[in-house]
């Protein structure tokens, strides 16, 4: 997906990896006091016995797809963020500057990791196992070109499900999308007005894209075969509704810090909480001290520093 | 018709045009069309050539005093006779303007390159010196034919030469490589019945470790783009790269018997 | 993650329904494996990913057939590839890359590889066979059609990469990359010879509507629906693009004429006094013969002109470069050349600790000549000589400027403080315009030319953003330039002589035979 820097995200992905089933049931018990922060992700063995949710997901599987309210519930929690937020670089539009215009005193900065009051935005949440039939998709997503940035930067759709992807900018873009398990398209947009529509048709989390003429346009499609994801918001929260009763498993997804699952149940009419924390100490672990850690991304550098 | 092809004066003047469009024009431009590898030839061995041819025919014709006298028939009749008059005026005029024109096209300012003449394949040393190993090139055969797996040897050679070869050899080993345009020669064309076939195993892998830079003082050194490739490439990756163009093109190698004659 | 090999076979064969079909399709790929095998492997790779041994060493790379990510299509963006358009690519090649075309194949042998280049990738097979776009007619070309090409292509903002001349030079130029994170050039529209996907009118209106997959050339497809260009407009922009520059490769000259300047030397590199004169094309090729050997070159030809006076020589030498090194904004171009190229043992240029690197190559030229007058067709090694027989240097970059030196060897020049050549460069819309001058004769080291006689001329050149620092540079093997000797009286004289003295003997011949015959 991302050729320079690999090596140091397949790291992070490795250090994040929240994959032993202890670790998901303790997960699951703190996610639902929606406690913030991570002071004890360490100590991954005190987490309580498991419950086995996730081995008898088939018992317990929706048997249909049509949303009967009486039947399904509501996913909703938080991707926390805690420790040292790192710094975003700022953006160089000055190539474009009806775009660098559009941005305050400050300028345009990096959206690769954002952070507003320990809550992470653009993470990618759905459901990765216990899904058994799903509602065809309905309605169209939307991507925008605003500013020479993706609006939004981390969008999730259904496979088959249109995405109608226009430009608000009078200017070039082109879209090129890179996935590997669907065919991709890269379409040019010189003008505002401009609507493509595009489609997936197979599950892939996630799928690159980006816009060559802009170097540091890159946004992230995430194609799940069911309507039940979401993507954080600004304040970190999700909520995903009309999911059918019973256990799952869910997956996070987010562009810096890999992927982490968690377990979950939900039951008819209840809301069932999930939630992933990150933590920024946790990325600077290998740092050595007083160096800087340099993520390379599309022509955005972040740099990250450690304070002690 | 009849009475020209029977006429001497006629068919000397026959040769004569024949012979010319022979040597200007089918040696250079219709033998490749047809498949024959040839090149235009020199316009100063032209020149050679059809005095030769001239001589040649007025030798024959002065042979027989009866057809001399057949032969001048024509030109005297032209100098002397009355009625042709006009004719004579009008050669009288074009034989010196074509005169002219010829010590014009030999005087007038050339801008073309010095012809360099070039051995096509100088002849090879008896021995070669291998980073510093004297190797014995007379009477020597390529050692993994008689070692190793062959399937095995064609795949190390393949790999050399895609990697190392293909930028001017070409992918199909017809000197046409991507960057062959930029060389003057040419790279060679192993496809051509010319080189492979002609040529011992031993004197290609000459050719190969020394390459441009050990080709002999004579015959234009400095020219050849070929690397010497013992800075590069092993012995065994050497040997394995000749046996793949001997594979590749399915010509055989000149062997050291048909090359007796020589030693 | 990767299909195995044969499982797309398998799909094809599913999809193509009967069982003789199914045997047929079976019989048809084996075939072309062993097409593949003898041909293609090496750099494509066994199973198909682009990946063969040579691989490391070509930019850009060889395709990946498991993604199914062809460029030269005739269907939409992000669609398969037809069998005609996989037959075109195998039989012309890709002008400007490492892929030839292969005319050793038959009809029947390129059919098989095409099963069996489909069966590397899972996505051949499924769903409906890939279609055509429907490319309309071509309206017709001329001036008028050209103009309205040129607007197009500001409509189409296509200099954000291409450059306003097309030279490949626009200002996203830096920060391209295809489908593997590779960089890769915006295309240098000027020279079509080298647009891999051919360089016809039809050609290059194909390309705008398809895009080229695995690359940042988007498909104009949607533009021109959405209206922002007109279908005839596209046209005509291929027009334009065409008219851009000559369709084939200036044929080869190998002696620089250099005439008389009618009124005086250029004083610069300038357009307007160098109109009108001759101008030279040599290509160039990666240095290939000495390590580390540079199989990516940046520069593929200069152009040459050249002018003198009977005292002083000018040289005009062009060039496409997009970028005008040293510039920082293509610190991660050199960055990514620097990491995606194999260098043969060259030492990659280092980055400080934010990732920028620690040093900036400049561009770089160099014009030479034989240290001494040649005896003969005796020439110096290509190479910039040897120890024996040294050559004599024309050299500029563009941070120290104009130069001249004695080379004895790639690794061994020497500069000659008191050569009088002066010149300049000017960088304009990727491309280097250098002028350089010096008196015919000099009285320092260095060649004295000589009107009428060819000189032996070579020329290597280096772009800076592109790592190609030392070795890794292009070049070309020996050419002559040949100065126009003032017009001389023998020209003249000669052939009226030879008139004279013909006319002459033919009166002569002539007279006496009419004597003979009236005394006979």
């Amino acid at each position: 997906m991302k050729q320079r820097g690999r090596a140091l995200n397949s790291h992070l992905r490795n250090s994040f990896w929240y994959g032993g089933k202890s670790m998901r049931s303790h997960f699951w018990n703190r996610s639902a006091a929606l406690l913030a922060v991570v002071a004890m992700a360490a100590c991954g063995g005190g987490g309580g016995s498991s419950e086995g949710a996730a081995d008898d997901a088939g018992e317990a599987a929706p048997a249909a797809a049509a949303v009967d309210p009486s039947t399904v519930g509501t996913i909703s929690g938080m991707a926390n963020f805690g420790g040292m937020v790192p710094t975003m670089e700022a953006i160089d539009m000055s190539a474009e500057a009806d775009c660098a215009a559009g941005y305050g005193a400050d300028g345009p900065m990096a959206q690769n990791v954002l952070v507003s009051n320990g809550g992470l935005a653009n993470v990618f949440v759905y459901l990765s196992e216990g899904v058994s039939g799903a509602p065809a998709a309905s309605g169209a997503a939307e991507l925008d070109q605003v500013n020479c940035r993706y609006t939004p930067h981390v969008l999730g759709v259904q496979s088959g499900q249109d995405i109608e992807i226009s430009n608000s900018d009078n200017l070039l873009h082109n879209i090129n999308a890179t996935p590997t398990e669907n065919r991709g398209f890269n379409i040019s947009q010189p003008r505002a007005g401009i609507t493509s529509t595009q489609r997936f048709q197979v599950a892939e989390v996630m799928v690159p894209v980006r816009c060559d003429v802009h170097g540091w346009m890159q946004a992230y499609i995430g194609v799940v075969d069911h309507p039940y994801f979401a993507v954080t918001g600004a304040d970190g929260s999700y909520s995903i509704a009309n999911v059918p009763a019973g256990d799952y498993t869910m997956t996070a997804w987010h562009e810096e810090f890999g992927t982490m699952t968690a377990s979950v149940t939900v039951t008819a009419g209840g809301t069932a909480m999930a939630s992933f924390d990150y933590s920024g100490e946790m990325m600077g672990a290998d740092v050595p001290m007083g160096d800087a850690l340099v993520l390379e991304h599309g022509t955005n550098r972040i740099r990250v520093e450690r304070t002690q | 018709m009849k009475r020209y092809l029977s006429h001497p004066f006629w068919q000397g003047a026959i040769v004569v045009v024949a012979s010319y469009v022979a040597f200007e024009y089918v040696i250079g431009y219709v033998l490749p069309v047809i498949g024959v590898a040839s090149a235009p030839v020199p316009s100063s061995v032209i020149v050679e050539y059809m005095l030769i041819v001239l001589v040649g025919v007025l030798l024959y014709m002065s042979a027989d005093e009866d057809r001399w006298q057949r032969f001048r028939e024509p030109i005297r009749a032209t100098m002397v006779q009355p009625d042709r008059r006009t004719v004579r005026g009008i050669l009288m005029v074009a034989f010196p303007v074509l005169i002219g024109w010829l010590a014009y096209e030999r005087v007038k300012p050339s801008y073309a390159a010095p012809a360099t003449l070039r051995a096509v394949h100088p002849a090879p040393p008896n021995q070669l010196t291998f980073r510093g190993e004297t190797i014995e090139l007379t009477g020597l055969e390529n050692p993994l034919r008689e070692e190793g797996s062959m399937e095995e040897h064609l795949a190390v050679g393949k790999r050399i030469y895609v990697r190392n070869c293909v930028p001017c050899h070409g992918d199909l080993l017809d000197g046409q490589g991507h960057y062959a345009p930029a060389f003057n020669p040419v790279p060679a064309d192993f496809t051509s019945s010319g080189n492979l076939p002609q040529l011992t195993e031993s004197y290609v892998f000459w050719r190969i470790v020394k390459g441009g830079p050990g080709l002999p003082r004579e015959g234009t050194p400095w020219d050849s783009a070929m690397p010497a490739w013992e800075t590069i490439l092993e012995q065994d990756e050497i040997w394995a790269v000749i046996l793949y163009l001997y594979d590749q093109t399915g010509f055989p190698p000149r062997t050291w018997e048909e090359e007796g004659g020589h030693e | 993650m990767r299909a195995p090999r044969g499982t797309g076979i398998v799909l094809l064969v599913l999809f193509a329904g009967t069982p003789s079909a199914l045997a047929g399709q079976e019989d048809a790929a084996a075939a072309g494996k062993v097409v593949y095998d003898r041909w293609c492997a090496e750099c494509h790779g066994e199973t198909g990913q682009g990946d063969g041994s040579a691989a490391a060493s070509m930019l850009p790379r060889p395709r990946d057939f498991t993604q199914a990510l062809y460029q030269i299509r005739t269907t939409g963006s992000g669609q398969l590839p037809t069998d005609a358009d996989i037959r075109f690519a195998i039989e012309n090649g890709l002008p400007g890359t490492t892929m030839p075309g292969w005319p050793n194949l038959t009809d029947g042998e390129i059919d098989d590889l095409i099963v069996y280049l489909k069966s590397f990738s899972r996505f051949f097979g499924q769903g409906p066979a890939p279609e055509p776009l429907d490319f309309g007619s071509d309206p017709g070309g001329g001036p008028a059609a050209v103009e309205a090409g040129a607007a197009a292509y500001l409509t189409m903002l296509c200099e954000e990469c291409h450059g306003l001349s097309g030279r490949g030079d626009g200002t996203s130029a830096p920060t391209l990359e295809d489908w593997r994170g590779l960089p890769i050039r915006a295309a240098d529209l000027t020279e079509a010879w080298v647009l891999n996907g051919g360089s016809s009118v039809e050609d290059m209106h194909t390309r705008m509507l398809t895009g080229l997959d695995g690359t940042p050339m988007p498909s104009a497809i949607d533009a021109m629906n959405s209206g922002v260009v007109s279908p005839d407009e596209v046209w005509q922009l291929a027009h334009y693009l065409a008219s851009l520059g000559p369709r084939e490769m200036p044929p080869l000259r190998d002696v620089i004429r250099v005439g008389r300047a009618e009124g005086g030397l250029p004083a610069d590199g300038g357009e307007e006094a160098w109109a009108g004169v001759e101008a030279f094309y040599f290509p160039l090729s990666g240095q290939v013969v000495q390590l580390p050997r540079n199989f990516a070159p940046a520069v593929d030809g200069l152009w040459v002109q050249g002018l003198h006076d009977g005292n002083d020589i000018a040289l005009r030498v062009q060039w496409n470069d997009p970028s005008n090194s040293p510039d920082p904004n293509w610190d991660e171009w050199q960055n990514k050349i620097t990491t995606a190229l194999d260098l043969d043992g060259a030492e990659p240029i280092a980055l400080d600790s934010v990732g920028a690197p620690t040093s900036r190559p400049p561009d770089a030229v160099l014009l030479q000549f034989p240290f001494e007058p040649p005896e003969g067709t005796d020439r110096p090694y290509f190479l910039m000589g040897d120890a024996r027989e040294p050559v004599y240097l024309w050299t500029w970059d563009s941070e120290t400027g104009v130069g001249a030196g004695r080379g004895r060897g790639l690794d061994s020049v020497e500069p000659l403080a008191e050569d009088p050549v002066a010149g300049e460069a000017t960088w304009e819309e990727g491309r280097w315009t250098l002028y350089l001058r010096r008196s015919i004769e000099i009285e320092s080291d260095g060649l004295d030319f000589a009107e009428g006689t060819p000189t032996p001329i070579a020329f290597q050149a280096w772009d800076g953003s592109s790592a190609e620092v030392g070795k890794r540079s292009s070049v070309s093997t020996w050419y002559y330039i040949l100065l126009e000797p003032p017009a001389s009286s023998t020209v003249v004289v000669t052939p009226l002589l030879a008139m004279l003295l013909t006319g002459a003997f033919g009166l002569v011949l002539v007279r006496r035979a009419q004597d003979r015959r009236r005394d006979g």
